[in-house]
């Protein structure tokens, strides 16, 4: 299958601390990636990368289906194919649920209100929230607001999805929900990136699992050869920290 | 080691010193001085020398007249539409500036018998070929706030077609802008300006406005003083001073039969009104006379605020956002923008931008002087409420936006401003009520704004009712928008949607 989303020896210095450490990564399309690691390890600074909400050192270049992310004009043809749901949802409070959702699509896109407001509804159908939609985010759960944030991704028809720590936020008892609405949007085919820290749920969804530390991936492999098998003593000690309480 | 002593011995002594001569001061003065006030500026009448100290006409004869009541004068420098109220509260015990005696300021002061005949005059521009009053048709002329010369202008402004009456706060800004031919001719007192131009080829007074006035000075209804003062001015008629100042100051004695000569009897109100506090301060006849001048002042306040604000909220959310995500040159520039305009005083700039620029040919009318100024300093304010108001919002906001694809300006319309804009609110109506309040400010550059209007009436009428009125009307106006404010405050304070 081809690459979607190629990282080349990515670097990302703030001031003198490497956040990142010459990153080699493609990901391929339909693929479903999991991040794991330490916090602090560069899981998200990666990630951020890849829409340039972080801007990487000039050494290294990421591209999103063949286009090179970089500032300018096509940074907005490569951020509406990069949909991001973020750790604090980022939902904009002064609008309803709906058109929270119907925003990006008819400013970037030029779809008509009438028609944004259909998808918008079906959105909300699919990540099991229909009844919320004319509600301000305030007004709804954390995992309610997340699985907004995720429609409104979705909204656009992005080819890849990012997800930085997306339960993190959450109480326990909200954790369960939003990731059964990733765990269905990955049965679809879309691209997606998550980071993570419910081994759980890494183990049942993806395809892939990278395991990085200090800036660098130190191990990749399916589920059950990180899981079950790993060959790194970091892996293994993270692992086991992180599984035995 | 020596030095120190030294000093100290010094503010020793000098501590001695200022307490001493307090208590000498204290003994020897035993009562109160007699306070004058005066239209310094007012030439030749009381003006001041190079080195700062008040000369004229009016300024020997008080001084003659305090050293024949063996009493200490203070003489302060008092705005002439403000000489009334201060009069009448007291503040001032004499009031001189060649004031002309009239019906309707006996009502509320005491006049003595005068000592001058005066008519009114038309001063212009040798070459601007107005020299007579036919010419002003159509054209705007100066006055002096509430000034004999106003009211005769104003009587006469069908008459002679003046277009607009400019009204100022004395001589030199009149000038001013009469030399800069913003107006065409400045209707006053005509020994003032026969004494004025005497030195200033390029002006020419063209005509005599025979208006009948008679000058002397103005005390307070109640006062003590003025039976004892009215006839000292007696002595000093049939001692030939007062002939002597005319003399000194105009360069020739007085014509025979003028009151600078023979002696008059102190002019008394037709009708005998005794000071109380309803008929000075709350008088309704002055009310009713002088409130469509206020209504209309009110309304030119109400456009220079509107404008005022509109301009200065766009000024001020271009300048907040070039100060947020412009280039660092255009940040630099617009920062130094903003803290010079927070600084200088509105006052300070609107008469630089008033009568600096015509010098540089930008010649403002009052009402956009005016509206330039108080956009320029509104501005700057607005572009620090909007700033600190997009700052407010969390940093996840910016990059939802920027990761679903947003370019810069809906990310600013459909997201960060309309959430700032809440926040902004209550200083953005805080900053609103301080310009309509600076709108009062302009009523210096000739603008008949409400407070311009309302001391006009005051002097007009000699009664501070107009004022008390304006005070009530801007409160009025004010009171409802501080009110919602404070509510507006709570509110967000208080986290309700």
């Amino acid at each position: 299958m081809a690459s979607l989303i190629k990282l080349e020896n990515v670097t990302k210095h703030y001031g003198d601390f490497k956040a990142l450490d010459g990153i080699n990564l493609e990901i391929a399309e339909g693929e479903v990636v999991c991040v794991i690691g330490p916090s602090g390890s560069g899981k998200s600074t990666m990630i951020r990368c890849i829409n340039l909400l972080e801007q990487y050192d000039k050494t290294g270049s990421i591209t999103v289906d063949g286009v090179l992310v970089q500032k300018g004009s096509n940074l907005k043809t490569v951020r509406a194919e990069v949909g991001m749901v973020f750790q604090s949802f980022n939902l904009f409070p002064h609008l309803t649920i709906l058109k929270n959702i119907m925003l990006a699509p008819m400013r970037t896109k030029g779809i008509f209100k009438a028609d944004a407001e259909i998808k918008a509804r079906e959105l909300l159908a699919k990540v099991g929230i229909s009844e919320q939609a004319d509600k301000y985010p305030t007004q709804l759960s954390g995992g309610q607001q997340q699985r907004v944030a995720i429609a409104r991704a979705l909204a656009m028809e992005p080819k890849a999805l990012l997800f930085d720590e997306p339960t993190s936020a959450l109480d326990p008892e909200m954790v369960g929900e939003v990731l059964d609405v990733i765990k269905k949007l990955a049965e679809t085919g879309v691209t997606m990136v998550v980071v993570t820290h419910e081994m759980g749920f890494a183990r049942q969804v993806a395809d892939r699992v990278i395991f990085m530390d200090e800036g660098n991936i130190v191990e990749q492999g399916t589920p059950r050869e990180i899981f079950d098998n790993p060959k790194e003593k970091r892996t293994r000690n993270f692992l086991r920290a992180v599984l035995n309480h | 080691m020596y030095k120190p002593s030294v000093i100290k011995q010094f503010l020793i002594s000098a501590l001695l010193w200022m307490v001493w001569s307090g208590i000498a001061a204290a003994q020897t003065d035993g009562e109160d001085p007699i306070i004058v006030g005066a239209n310094i500026g007012n030439v030749p009448w009381e003006f001041q020398d190079t080195d700062g100290a008040f000369i004229g006409f009016e300024i020997d004869l008080v001084t003659e007249i305090g050293a024949r009541l063996n009493q200490d004068l203070e003489i302060i420098n008092v705005p002439f539409n403000g000489l009334f109220a201060a009069v009448q509260s007291g503040r001032i015990d004499i009031a001189i500036s060649s004031i002309g005696i009239t019906e309707k300021r006996l009502q509320s002061v005491s006049f003595t018998q005068p000592y001058y005949d005066s008519d009114q005059s038309l001063t212009t521009v040798v070459g601007s070929g107005i020299t007579n009053l036919n010419d002003l048709r159509g054209q705007v002329v100066a006055v002096d706030t509430g000034s004999t010369g106003d009211m005769w202008a104003t009587e006469n402004q069908e008459k002679y077609g003046f277009s607009e009456i400019r009204r100022y706060e004395g001589l030199a800004p009149a000038m001013l802008d009469v030399v800069i031919g913003r107006v065409k001719g400045y209707i006053s007192d005509i020994p003032a300006l026969l004494y004025y131009v005497k030195d200033k080829p390029n002006l020419a007074v063209v005509e005599r406005i025979p208006t009948g006035g008679q000058y002397a000075l103005m005390l307070g209804k109640s006062s003590s003083l003025t039976n004892d003062v009215n006839e000292i001015i007696t002595d000093l008629k049939q001692e030939g001073f007062i002939n002597q100042l005319h003399e000194k100051w105009f360069g020739a004695p007085a014509d025979v039969g003028t009151s600078t000569v023979d002696v008059v009897p102190m002019p008394r109100p037709s009708s005998g009104l005794i000071f109380n506090f309803v008929e000075t301060f709350l008088n309704m006849d002055v009310f009713m006379q002088t409130y469509p001048m206020l209504i209309a002042g009110l309304f030119t306040t109400i456009q220079l605020g509107a404008l005022a604000i509109v301009a200065g909220l766009v000024l001020g959310l271009c300048l907040a956002l070039v100060r947020l995500y412009a280039n660092r040159i255009l940040q630099i520039i617009v920062k130094a923008y903003i803290d010079v305009f927070r600084s200088i005083p509105l006052l300070v700039l609107l008469i630089i931008i008033f009568y600096a620029l015509p010098f540089v040919g930008l010649s403002l009318s009052p009402f956009y002087a005016a509206a330039v100024a108080l956009t320029l300093v509104s501005g700057a304010y607005t572009a620090e409420i909007f700033r600190a108001g997009i700052e407010a919002i969390p940093k996840g906001q910016f990059e939802a936006s920027q990761a679903l694809g947003l370019g810069y300006v809906h990310m600013m319309r459909d997201v960060i401003l309309p959430q700032a804009i809440k926040i902004v609110i209550p200083p953005l109506t805080n900053n609103c009520i301080n310009v309509i309040k600076d709108t009062a400010l302009a009523s210096v550059v000739a603008m008949p704004d409400l407070l311009k209007q309302a001391t006009q009436a005051q002097a007009v009428a000699a009664n501070p009712t107009p004022l008390i009125a304006a005070a009530v009307i801007y409160l009025m106006f004010l009171l409802p928008l501080v009110l919602w404010v404070s509510r507006l405050e709570t509110k967000f304070k208080t986290g309700d949607r």
